[in-house]
């Protein structure tokens, strides 16, 4: 979709009365020229066309560049073959109408309709292409009608000095039975560098058509069906993410930094990472509960979760994989924790513990305080989570 | 003017390469490979193998428009000694020049440069004619030795602000 602008200098020299190109030369070209107009300005809405006449009586800007197709389809109208085309003045003329396009970063290119011999010498043309290449204007020649032997070799050099980084092109059309346009249509001067503009043209276009919409037909539509795609795919995406999230509370149990993680799969990954031991902080209801399901029966728990946390993260095999791994490692932290805390609770271990500590002596009354309060604390905690586990019953 | 070379960092001048509008800045007849950031961007500029380079013949125009409005000290070009540029045309807040209508125009200001002067020395512009400058256009008319190309190593422009955003400049002398 390269902004650009362009202008097509027409050959209207009487060379154009033959009838080698049906129905005639001229009628051909302006067919041509038709095509060429309308791919344009639908590849991309902003670029502008505009057309001269180079023979006649001189050369003639029919229309400046512009986007209203309208014009310049109407500007073909009543044209009149006669004189000799002039190639030089022709160019130069193109160049000025370019130079003064209203849209200053379109790019540059003249698309030329060479059908009469060409009487300058080689020098000359490469000078002017020197000239189109320095002012960074791009050409596209169609050489069709007459062929003295020299045009083809001039045209070529003409287009070797314009040529920078292939963005000029040029298209040798022999006469015969087929319409100059269908010849055109394959070639890069209508797709335009390679883009999609042959979508437009070729009836069964298959470039394009993601949505059974062909986007040169109507670009806004496709425009729009794109962007409500996407919208769409992220939606998901979120929903997807939340759900995970969520998950993720339930096993974790700490409110921190998992919810908050940017990332499906950040998360995902650091679940496995985290460590669970600090039960004492929770404050929130549900997660107690969770926990108390999970100390209680670390299998079964783990289970339900997993089947819920399955359904939430539909498809996403990744997000799977690693959450059935945390959950791995969430049920054997369970049977660390529990440990750990039946370790704790046994007194003889405890005191055996104090009494290595130095400066403790565990037959201080203060020590003994605080073993008691410790033991019932974790009677206690025992006895919540029993009464919170008869209420859930 | 021309020939004057100053210290290397003009005195309360900063680099103008940050005011610089990159997205509007526009260089004819450069070449595909050898393009205007070489010589122009920060990082660039001080890479020896990049440097900016004419494609068709040896002239260049090149368009530097800025995002506010700046006054212009000195400029400082470094080429080698054969293809380097010799006469430089400064053209100010003329927009879209070409080739046809550079000579339509009196210059602002016309520096020859020397050999010498290709080694990154600064040379001071008329100081009067850059006190409102919106964009610069800097047209090489032709190289040292007359070869096909011309190639350019590295522009500097510097110059102050006409807005007090001076902060930014008192923090680059310090630096120096």
């Amino acid at each position: 979709m390269v902004l650009e602008a362009t202008m097509i200098c027409i050959d209207n020299s009487e060379w154009m009365r033959n009838g080698d190109y049906p129905p005639n030369r001229f009628q051909a070209q302006a067919d041509a020229i038709s095509l060429i107009c309308g791919a344009k300005t639908q590849s991309n809405p902003e670029n502008t066309v505009g057309v001269l006449t180079m023979a006649g009586k001189g050369v003639r800007v029919l229309v400046t560049p512009t986007s209203d197709l309208g014009k310049i389809l109407a500007c073909m109208h009543g044209l009149e073959i006669g004189g000799e085309m002039n190639l030089a003045a022709g160019i130069q003329v193109a160049q000025l109408a370019l130079k003064h396009r209203q849209n200053k970063k379109q790019q540059q290119r003249i698309i030329l309709f060479a059908g009469s011999p060409i009487g300058y010498e080689k020098k000359v043309l490469e000078l002017i292409g020197k000239k189109l290449k320095k002012n960074s204007v791009a050409l596209d020649i169609v050489n069709f009608g007459e062929e003295d032997g020299e045009k083809s070799e001039k045209i070529e050099a003409l287009l070797s000095a314009v040529n920078n980084n292939d963005s000029s092109h040029i298209v040798h059309v022999a006469p015969g039975p087929s319409a100059l346009s269908d010849v055109l249509i394959s070639t890069p001067i209508f797709t335009g560098d390679g883009e999609g503009g042959s979508g437009f043209a070729a009836a069964g276009g298959v470039s394009g058509l993601d949505f059974g919409v062909d986007p040169n037909v109507d670009p806004e539509l496709a425009l729009a069906l794109r962007v409500s795609m996407e919208e769409e795919r992220a939606r998901q995406e979120a929903a997807a993410k939340k759900a995970a999230e969520e998950a993720t509370k339930q096993e974790t149990g700490e409110g921190q930094s998992a919810p908050q993680d940017a990332t499906m799969t950040e998360s995902a990954t650091s679940i496995p990472e985290k460590k669970t031991n600090d039960l004492m902080d929770d404050e929130n209801a549900l997660l107690q509960q969770a926990l108390a399901m999970s100390m209680d029966d670390p299998s079964s728990s783990a289970v339900v979760r997993d089947t819920d946390m399955l359904d939430a993260s539909a498809d996403d095999h990744d997000l799977q994989l690693a959450l059935q791994l945390s959950v791995e490692d969430r049920a054997v932290d369970q049977s660390n924790q529990t440990d750990v805390n039946k370790l704790l609770a046994d007194q003889s271990f405890v005191s055996s513990i104090l009494a290595s500590l130095p400066g403790v002596d565990p037959n201080d009354p203060h020590v003994k305080d605080l073993l008691a309060s410790m033991q019932n604390q974790s009677e206690k905690e025992d006895e919540d989570k029993g009464s919170k586990d008869e209420d859930k019953k | 003017m021309s020939g004057e070379s100053a210290s290397v960092i003009p005195r309360n001048q900063v680099d103008l390469v940050e005011f610089v509008d990159w997205s509007s800045v526009e260089c004819l007849n450069q070449s595909g490979t050898h393009s205007l950031p070489n010589a122009l961007k920060q990082g660039y500029r001080e890479d020896e193998g990049l440097h900016l380079e004419s494609d068709a013949d040896e002239q260049l125009l090149i368009y530097i428009p800025f995002n506010q409005v700046i006054k212009l000290h000195s400029i400082a070009i470094k080429g080698p000694e054969e293809e380097g540029p010799k006469t430089v045309k400064l053209f100010v807040n003329r927009e879209h020049m070409g080739f046809s209508n550079v000579n339509d125009y009196p210059p602002s200001d016309t520096a020859i440069f020397s050999e010498d002067n290709l080694t990154g020395k600064t040379v001071v512009v008329k100081y009067v004619k850059f006190q409102n400058v919106r964009s610069l256009t800097i047209f090489i008319e032709e190289n040292q030795s007359g070869s096909e190309t011309t190639k350019v190593q590295k522009i500097i422009l510097y110059g102050t602000t006409v807005e007090t955003t001076d902060m930014k400049g008192l923090k680059k002398i310090e630096d120096h």
